[in-house]
C-alpha cells in the first residue's frame, strides 16, 4: 500500500509534528497479506493520547507479535480534520500512512465519555460505517476498551467488541482467533464474534438484547444467541510481575501533557472511596515487585532518555515498598538528574520526608484530595482521612519551603449540605493560616492555594450508582456560593463547568438508546466535546430534544435498588450486594476501612480471583 | 568544563518540529548516547547548551550550530558517533570543535544567513525576467514591512510601525528557474541585532515586482550562517579563538 502523500499538508496545519508517526521507539514494519493491522485509536489530540500509558502498553505488546502492526491514531485537530477534507485524506495509521479504513481491526481506548463523538468523527473520517450492522467482511473490525468500556451501551451500535477489564492477555486472545479465521473463504463477522464471545472479558453488543418496560427503564437484557454468556465477566492480570511491560517508550518530538517515563507501581485500590469507579473496577489490589521496577526503570531511562519518571498507581502512597523504591531511584540517578513524580498521594499517610529527598532533584507542586468540606460529608464518601491529617501534612510541607498548595474538591455529593460547601473555604483558609503561623526563616515567600472543585458524577459500578446528579440549576447555585465564600487574594478558586459535568452524567450511566443521540450529535457537529472552545451545550440539548429522548432521566433520576441497570449484565466482579451495603452505609456516614486491614466483602475475590486477594 | 561547538542540519520530516522541540529532542539524545554533559544548578536542571537561531518550523538547513558543555573531554570522532547514533533521522551532527571558554555566545556573534527559497510561479517566466524582477527589487531604497509591536505593559494595546526591511537584504540572485519553478539565493540579516526572514523577502518580492509567486509552494533551506569577524563573514566554526 502506498504512503499517503501529506508533506505539503504538513507545512499548512499548528503543530505538524503530531501527525509524523516516526518519533524515537515508534515501530515500522514490514507489511505483507498475513499481517493482521491494527489501529490503536485514541478518541482526542496527539497531546493528550500520548500520555496514555494503556496506548504505550498495548502499542509494544502488539507489535512484539509476530504477524501483527499496530500503528497510533489520534483525532487530528480541526485544522487538520479540515486540511484532510480538502484533500481526499482518509484517516490513516501515523506509521505506514496507510488509511485505517484496510486495517483489521480499529481500536479505541474510552477514556472520557466525552470522547464519544471524536470516536464516531474518527470512523467518518476513516470511511468507515459508523453502525456495526452496516459494516461488512470488508471492513475493519471495530474494537473498544477502557474505563468507559465497562458500560459501552451507550456506544453498543457502533462497535463490534467490547473488552472488559485489562487487555494484555484478552487482546491477544482475540487476535490469535482471528488469525485462524483471516484467510478462510467462509470468514463471517458474525460467527467470529460468536466464537470470541466465550473468551473471559470479551463482550459482543450484537448478540444482546435489551427490552424496555412502559416507564423508559430496563426490563431486561438477554443474549440473543444460543451458547453466549448471561454475564459477561471482567478480565485481570494475576501476576504482574509476570505481564508484558514495555521497557521503551515512544518518546514524542512536541510537549505532551505528561511527557515522561510512567513506572506502573500497581493496580486496584485498598481504599474504597465510594465515588470512585477506578476504585471498584481495577480491583484487586496488585503490586510490582521491587526487583521488577528496578530492572524497567534501568532499561526505560537507557531508551529513552527521559529526565522525569512518574510513580502511577491509584494511590502510589500504598505501595508496600514505596519507601525503598524512591531511595532506590534517588541514589541510582540523581547524578544523572532524573527527577521523580509521585502523583495521587494520599495526605494521611504522607511521606513528606521522602518527597523532601525528591525535592533535591527537581521540584514539583503539591497536591492534596481531600474531595469535601466537611469530616461529616468526608465519611460519607469514604475518604479516609481528617483534617488534622490535612494540618499536620501543610505545616510541615510549609515548614520545608513548598509555597504552592492545590487542593481538589467536588461538589454535588450525595447528602451535600451548603455546611459541607463552607467546609471547603473553612479548609482553604485553615491552610492559609498554617502558612502564617509557620516560621518565618523557613517557610517560602508568596504563598499560593488553589482550590478546585468539580462537579460529582454518580458512575456506574460504585455504591452511588443509583444517585441523582444535582440538577445544573444547583451546581450553578452552589460555585456561586463557593466564588462568594472563597475572596481572598492567597486563595485561587477554580471550578469545573458543569454543563460538560451533566452530559458525562448522561453517557456515563446511559442505555443503548443513546447510540441515536451520539450519532445525531456528530450530524449535528458535536466533537472534541471535552474542549471547552469546541463544547456546545445548547446544540447537545436540541440534538436531545430531536432525539425525543430527556437526558435528565440519566442524570437526575435516583434509581431503585430492584432497577435493571443498563450495565447489569457486566460483572466487575464486585457485587450489587456489596455496593448497596456501601450506599446504605454511606447515608448513615458510616465508613469501611481499607481492604487490606479487613476484607469487606466486595465479592472480587470469589468471581475473579479465586480465594484471597 | 569543556565547550564543544558543533553545526548540524535539519532535513526531511524532522523540519516540522519546532526550536523547542529540538532543544528537547537534544537533551534526550545527549543522554541516551551518555554523553558527559553539564548541568544548571537550581530545581530545574537542564543540560548546559546554547543554540545559534531558531530555526522556523518547516525550514531545513545545512548551517544549525550548536555550544554543548561537558563535564568531561571526550572524543571528536566519539561525540559526532554517538550523538549521532541517538538524534532522530534529519537531525545530523556534521562538524565538532572543542571552543574558547572565552568564545562569545553563538547567539551574540550571527550576523548574516544564507538560504534557498523554492517557490512556484503562477505563470512560467524567462530567466531575464526573473533576473529583471529581482534587479528592480533590489534597487528599492525603501522595502516597508508593517510591524505589529505590544505597547509596554498593555498585553492588549499593540501599535504599527513600519520599518524599512532593504538594509537587512545583502544579496538575492536566481539560483535555478525550470518554467514555473524558481530557487532563490538570498542573503539575509540574521540574528540578535537584526533578523530578516526570507518568508517575508518572498512576500515583499511578490509585492513589489511583476512576478507572481504561489505563496503556499514556498519552501525554505538554510545553507549557511555566518558571523563577523573583522569585518569579513566567516562560519561560527572559522576564526576561532586558540583554546
Amino acid at each position: 500500500m502506498n504512503r499517503l502523500e501529506i508533506h505539503d499538508i504538513l507545512f499548512k496545519v499548528e503543530k505538524p509534528a503530531r501527525y509524523l508517526g516516526n518519533e524515537l521507539n515508534s515501530v515500522h514494519k514490514e507489511v505483507d497479506e498475513s499481517t493482521v493491522r491494527f489501529a490503536f485509536c485514541f478518541p482526542d489530540i496527539y497531546e493528550i493520547g500520548m500520555s496514555h500509558l494503556g496506548l504505550q502498553i498495548l502499542y509494544k505488546l502488539l507489535n512484539k507479535q509476530e504477524n501483527v502492526y499496530c500503528e497510533r491514531v489520534f483525532a487530528p485537530a480541526l485544522d487538520m480534520e479540515q486540511e484532510m477534507k480538502e484533500n481526499n485524506i482518509p484517516l490513516f495509521g501515523l506509521e505506514s500512512r496507510n488509511p485505517i479504513k484496510a486495517f483489521d481491526f480499529i481500536g479505541f481506548t474510552l477514556q472520557y465519555e466525552l470522547s464519544y463523538t471524536n470516536l464516531l468523527n474518527m470512523l467518518e473520517l476513516a470511511d468507515v460505517p459508523l453502525y456495526s450492522k452496516d459494516r461488512t467482511k470488508q471492513h475493519p473490525l471495530i474494537i473498544v476498551g477502557g474505563p468507559c468500556a465497562y458500560n459501552p451501551e451507550p456506544i453498543a451500535d457502533f462497535v463490534d467488541i467490547v473488552i472488559l477489564g485489562e487487555a494484555e492477555e484478552v487482546i491477544l486472545e482475540i487476535i490469535n482467533a482471528y488469525k485462524k479465521r483471516k484467510s478462510e473463504e467462509s470468514f463471517s463477522r458474525r460467527d467470529f464474534l460468536i466464537e470470541i464471545a466465550t473468551i473471559q472479558g470479551v463482550y459482543i453488543p450484537c448478540l444482546y438484547d435489551v427490552d424496555y418496560n412502559e416507564d423508559d427503564t430496563i426490563k431486561g437484557i438477554n443474549p440473543n444467541t444460543e451458547g453466549i454468556p448471561k454475564r459477561v465477566t471482567k478480565r485481570i492480570i494475576k501476576n504482574l510481575d509476570d505481564a508484558f511491560y514495555p521497557e521503551e517508550f515512544i518518546v514524542p518530538y512536541i510537549n505532551t501533557v505528561h511527557d515522561r517515563i510512567v513506572l506502573e507501581i500497581f493496580r486496584g485500590c485498598a481504599r474504597g472511596c465510594r465515588f470512585c469507579q477506578a476504585g471498584i473496577i481495577y480491583r484487586p489490589v496488585r503490586e510490582k515487585g521491587f526487583d521488577r521496577l528496578k530492572g524497567l526503570t534501568e532499561k526505560l531511562l537507557e531508551n529513552t532518555g527521559y529526565e522525569e519518571i512518574s510513580l502511577a498507581s491509584l494511590s502510589t502512597s500504598d505501595y508496600s515498598k514505596l519507601d525503598m523504591l524512591v531511595r532506590h531511584l534517588i541514589d541510582e540517578y540523581k547524578g544523572d538528574r532524573v527527577g521523580i513524580s509521585l502523583p495521587s498521594l494520599r495526605l494521611d499517610n504522607i511521606t513528606l520526608q521522602l518527597i523532601e529527598e525528591i525535592q533535591k532533584i527537581r521540584k514539583t507542586g503539591l497536591t492534596f484530595a481531600p474531595e469535601a468540606g466537611s469530616q461529616r460529608l468526608r465519611d460519607v464518601i469514604n475518604k479516609g482521612l481528617t483534617e488534622e491529617d490535612l494540618q499536620s501534612a501543610v505545616k510541615k510541607a510549609f515548614s520545608l519551603g513548598w509555597t504552592s498548595i492545590k487542593l481538589y474538591f467536588m461538589i454535588g455529593l450525595p447528602t451535600e449540605i451548603y455546611e459541607d460547601l463552607e467546609g471547603i473555604g473553612q479548609l482553604a483558609f485553615k491552610v492559609l493560616d498554617a502558612y502564617y503561623s509557620t516560621d518565618k526563616e523557613k517557610r517560602g515567600k508568596a504563598i499560593n492555594i488553589t482550590v478546585s472543585a468539580s462537579t460529582f458524577v454518580p458512575k456506574p459500578f460504585t455504591p452511588f450508582q443509583w444517585e441523582p446528579q444535582d440538577s445544573l440549576e444547583a451546581i450553578h447555585q452552589k460555585q456561586r456560593f463557593l466564588v462568594e465564600n472563597i475572596k481572598n487574594k492567597k486563595i485561587t478558586f477554580n471550578y469545573h463547568d458543569a454543563k460538560t459535568s451533566f452530559l458525562e452524567a448522561v453517557f456515563a450511566r446511559g442505555d443503548r438508546r443513546l447510540s441515536r443521540v451520539l450519532a445525531q450529535g456528530l450530524k449535528a457537529g458535536c466533537k472534541f466535546d471535552g474542549w471547552m472552545e469546541h463544547f456546545d451545550f445548547d446544540r447537545w440539548m436540541q440534538v436531545f430534544e430531536e432525539c425525543k429522548i430527556d437526558p435528565t432521566f440519566y442524570a437526575n433520576r435516583r434509581r431503585d435498588y430492584d432497577e435493571v441497570l443498563p450495565w447489569d449484565h457486566i460483572d466487575v466482579g464486585v457485587t450489587k450486594k456489596y455496593l448497596i451495603k456501601e450506599n446504605e452505609k454511606a447515608r448513615s456516614g458510616e465508613v469501611t476501612v481499607d481492604c487490606r486491614s479487613s476484607c469487606s466483602g466486595c465479592g472480587v475475590n470469589k468471581g475473579i480471583v479465586g480465594g484471597i486477594c | 568544563m569543556y565547550k564543544l561547538r558543533s553545526r548540524f542540519s535539519k532535513n526531511g520530516d524532522i523540519i516540522f518540529i519546532s526550536h523547542l522541540d529540538v532543544m528537547r529532542v537534544f537533551e534526550r539524545a545527549l543522554r541516551r548516547a551518555n554523553i558527559p554533559i553539564s548541568y544548571t544548578k537550581g530545581f530545574n536542571p537542564h543540560p548546559i547548551m546554547a543554540f545559534a537561531t531558531a530555526l522556523g518550523l518547516g525550514v531545513s538547513s545545512d548551517a544549525e550550530y550548536i555550544d554543548i558543555q561537558l563535564d568531561e573531554k571526550i572524543e571528536l570522532y566519539d561525540f559526532i558517533k554517538q550523538l549521532n547514533n541517538a538524534l532522530p533521522k534529519g537531525l545530523t551532527i556534521i562538524e565538532s570543535s572543542y571552543i574558547s571558554s572565552k568564545e562569545e555566545s553563538l547567539m551574540s556573534v550571527i550576523k548574516r544567513s544564507v538560504y534557498l527559497v523554492n517557490f512556484k510561479l503562477k505563470d512560467a517566466v524567462s530567466k531575464e525576467d526573473i533576473i529583471n524582477e529581482l534587479n528592480k527589487f533590489k534597487n528599492l531604497e525603501d522595502i516597508p514591512l508593517e510591524k505589529e509591536k505590544k505597547k509596554k505593559g498593555k498585553r492588549k494595546e499593540k501599535t504599527i510601525q513600519i520599518v524599512n526591511i532593504r538594509p537587512n537584504i545583502y544579496g538575492i540572485e536566481v539560483f535555478s528557474l525550470e518554467e514555473r519553478n524558481a530557487i532563490i539565493k538570498m542573503d539575509l540579516a540574521a540574528g540578535s541585532v537584526a533578523n530578516l526572514k526570507p518568508e517575508i523577502v518572498i512576500s515583499k518580492i511578490n509585492e513589489h515586482t511583476r512576478l507572481d509567486i504561489e505563496l503556499d509552494t514556498i519552501r525554505i533551506h538554510r545553507i549557511k550562517l555566518f558571523k563577523e569577524v573583522n569585518g569579513s563573514f566567516v562560519t561560527p566554526l572559522e576564526e576561532l579563538k586558540t583554546l
